[in-house]
């Protein structure tokens, strides 16, 4: 029994990579030469591991911060993927109406906000961590970000911080090792990251695991879900992966001749999706031809949602400068507004000393 | 309405104790904000009344603080105040003001938008030095999306504050550390201010005076110099906000007395100033208008007393710059 039900989650994970790694090939085949959707957008194609786990874990009430590569973290929190699409296109049905496009996209309804600036968004992940916990919520709130975040002070500030007050918060480092072009190695200097954010605190709690191995990766997400959904505090996973995209659209940088043909062919030989079919075929979970119908019924899917968003229209009445601000007021009928009024002021001279 | 005499860093303390008071959505974050030194008087006691919950020191990380608080209004409920001791360390929540901030309405679209009023003090004074005193009000005046106000006095401390706290648009109050054991009457009760109204202080028909934050202090000695010494009358603005600019004020007074003089405390090139400057000009294309500004010298401010009375305007400053314009 215990076994059925093991099977049908990995079942439910496999359709998530397989969805996730099809939306991200076919937007990538769009991407050039139709050139419609004039957006910058991180692929992240290899690593579909990390999201396709958390789809499945995540609750309506949880948050999920994400890094620029954020079709992913927006596909975990099962967010309408056509939204996505019309916001690559920047249409009017896209999540921010195309004013945000793929690295900022967010969708507040379902709780999910991405951001450009590496590490920015994790301060505001904590944030809201605190907030759930101020209202002894049992929510947990979700930091993705890449190896890369964890260069900036603001990634370290968050550590010390949502150690010492015990937020209910997931940092996720998917370590794909590269900033752009610059590995790891070149960056940051020390013991391994998991091991340096451990000596934040006292309790275990941090792990490196392979983010390419779902079916481990998904004993140690649950794992770590139920803890810090149950107050034991901040947990730091580290998910070793790898991009086989190029760093931004559907070009391959390897002509910049930062990694090997070897290494990317070492990592595609490590596929999340393929090591996990294997898995579920071996066990005779799926046939042979289930993954070939449901690839076909995705296409469809996928390639339906971009006609969707060719077709749709873009934004055009709009007040720019308006749009940056909501002049809408929380009224409280205690407080009187009153007009400028010219009392008496009694100037001190006395200079004020001291911090 | 009951009026009772207090200090600006009184008025401050008000604001926020009667916010807190009002809707226990408010939370104040800063550094030693729950010590008895409340920053300058600023905060005292609260943590007495609301808890360490809602009054809450941090480390010394103004770059989480500042992020954080992004992450605790994003349900709009919790309406977030922070302090910074001076504005020079806030400084490094600038990703968090600039990247982040200023741009969350704008890029959610309709979805949210954030209440936090960041309380940022300028040091002026007993050797404040170059890391103690800048006053970057242009900076963030330039930011779409942010708001700054820039009170002279405890009335509008206290009110502009409190009408930042209830609002939904991020906003940056600097106050001037030097302002802040003056005192004046002001209502006792809560009451709120609006943002891109500037005041009148003194209605005058010869020149006009358009002054930003501790500045203003100087101006009724001058404008009392001048109605004694010269007869003549001089309209004195006090700006309030910068962003929302109360042009429509700015630009009448110009209209009327066809002279004009900006006092900004804050450096000349690329600041306050020059807009304020640009705005009136763009308007009225008067070729008789005649405007002028003092700032301080494009220099960071020296720590000695002799030097800083160089650097700093004083009374004097503008009252030479102004028989100036009374010959023009």
């Amino acid at each position: 029994m215990k076994n059925k039900l093991e099977y049908a989650s990995l079942k439910k994970i496999f359709n998530n990579l397989l969805y996730l790694r099809l939306f991200e090939k076919i937007l990538s085949e769009e991407y050039h030469p139709a050139d419609e959707m004039k957006c910058p957008v991180h692929f992240c194609i290899g690593q579909e591991g990390v999201p396709s786990i958390l789809k499945f874990f995540l609750k309506k009430n949880d948050y999920v911060f994400s890094h620029h590569r954020s079709h992913g973290y927006f596909f975990a929190k099962s967010i309408p993927m056509q939204k996505l699409v019309s916001e690559l296109y920047g249409k009017k049905f896209g999540a921010n109406y195309g004013f945000a496009g793929s690295q900022d996209v967010s969708y507040p309804k379902k709780k999910f906000y991405a951001g450009a600036i590496l590490g920015g968004s994790i301060g505001i992940a904590v944030g809201k961590a605190l907030d759930e916990k101020l209202k002894k919520s049992r929510n947990i709130v979700i930091a993705g970000f890449g190896e890369s975040a964890c260069d900036v002070g603001m990634f370290w500030e968050s550590i010390n911080y949502a150690n010492l007050k015990k937020l209910p918060i997931i940092f996720i480092c998917e370590n794909n090792n590269y900033s752009v072009l610059s590995p790891q190695k070149a960056r940051q200097s020390g013991k391994k990251l998991f091991q340096k954010v451990s000596q934040f605190s006292n309790q275990n709690n941090t792990i490196s695991v392979d983010g390419n191995d779902v079916i481990k990766m998904k004993k140690v997400f649950n794992n770590v879900i139920n803890k810090v959904r149950n107050n034991h505090g901040p947990f730091f996973i580290e998910a070793k992966t790898y991009r086989i995209s190029g760093h931004v659209g559907p070009e391959t940088d390897d002509a910049q001749d930062y990694r090997s043909k070897a290494e990317v062919n070492k990592w595609k030989k490590k596929c999340p999706i393929k090591k996990l079919e294997k898995y579920l075929l071996d066990n005779k979970i799926i046939n042979n031809t289930y993954s070939k119908n449901l690839e076909h019924k995705f296409k469809l899917e996928i390639r339906k949602m971009i006609k969707f968003a060719q077709k749709d229209k873009f934004i055009s009445k709009i007040n720019l400068e308006r749009a940056n601000y909501d002049f809408t007021k929380f009224r409280n009928k205690k407080i009187k507004t009153l007009r400028p009024y010219n009392y008496k002021i009694n100037i001190s001279n006395k200079t004020i000393v001291g911090y | 309405m009951y009026l009772k005499e207090t200090t600006f860093s009184h008025a401050i303390q008000d604001g926020l104790r009667q916010s807190m008071e009002l809707d226990k959505n408010v939370y104040v974050f800063g550094q030693l904000v729950n010590y008895q030194s409340g920053v300058f008087g600023s905060t005292t006691n609260l943590v007495k009344e609301f808890g360490k919950d809602r009054v809450q020191d941090f480390p010394v990380a103004e770059s989480l603080m500042t992020s954080m608080s992004i992450g605790l209004s994003l349900e709009m409920k919790k309406k977030i105040v922070l302090v910074h001791h001076r504005i020079d360390f806030m400084l490094y929540s600038m990703d968090a003001i600039v990247n982040w901030m200023s741009l969350w309405k704008f890029k959610s679209v309709r979805d949210t938008s954030l209440s936090i009023t960041i309380r940022a003090i300028v040091g002026k004074g007993w050797g404040q030095g170059p890391q103690h005193s800048k006053s970057f009000h242009s900076w963030f005046a330039n930011l779409p999306g942010i708001r700054v106000a820039i009170p002279s006095n405890p009335y509008d401390a206290k009110g502009l504050l409190i009408e930042s706290i209830f609002s939904k648009i991020p906003t940056i109050i600097i106050e001037h550390r030097s302002l802040y054991n003056d005192s004046q009457k002001i209502p006792l009760e809560p009451y709120r201010l609006d943002f891109g109204k500037a005041n009148i202080v003194r209605k005058g028909k010869n020149i006009t005076i358009i002054a930003i934050g501790y500045l203003n202090k100087l101006i009724p000695g001058v404008c009392d110099y001048f109605k004694k010494n010269y007869k003549t009358e001089i309209e004195h603005i006090d700006i309030r906000s910068l962003y929302p600019l109360d042009k429509k004020t700015l630009i009448r007074s110009a209209k009327k007395t066809k002279k004009v003089l900006v006092l900004d405390p804050s450096w000349k090139s690329y600041g306050a100033s020059g807009e304020i400057v640009a705005i009136i000009k763009e308007t009225l294309k008067d070729e008789k208008l005649f405007i002028d500004r003092l700032c301080y010298p494009d220099s960071h401010t020296p720590m000695s007393q002799a030097l800083e009375e160089k650097y700093y305007l004083n009374e004097n400053d503008i009252i030479t710059k102004i028989k100036g314009m009374i010959k023009k």
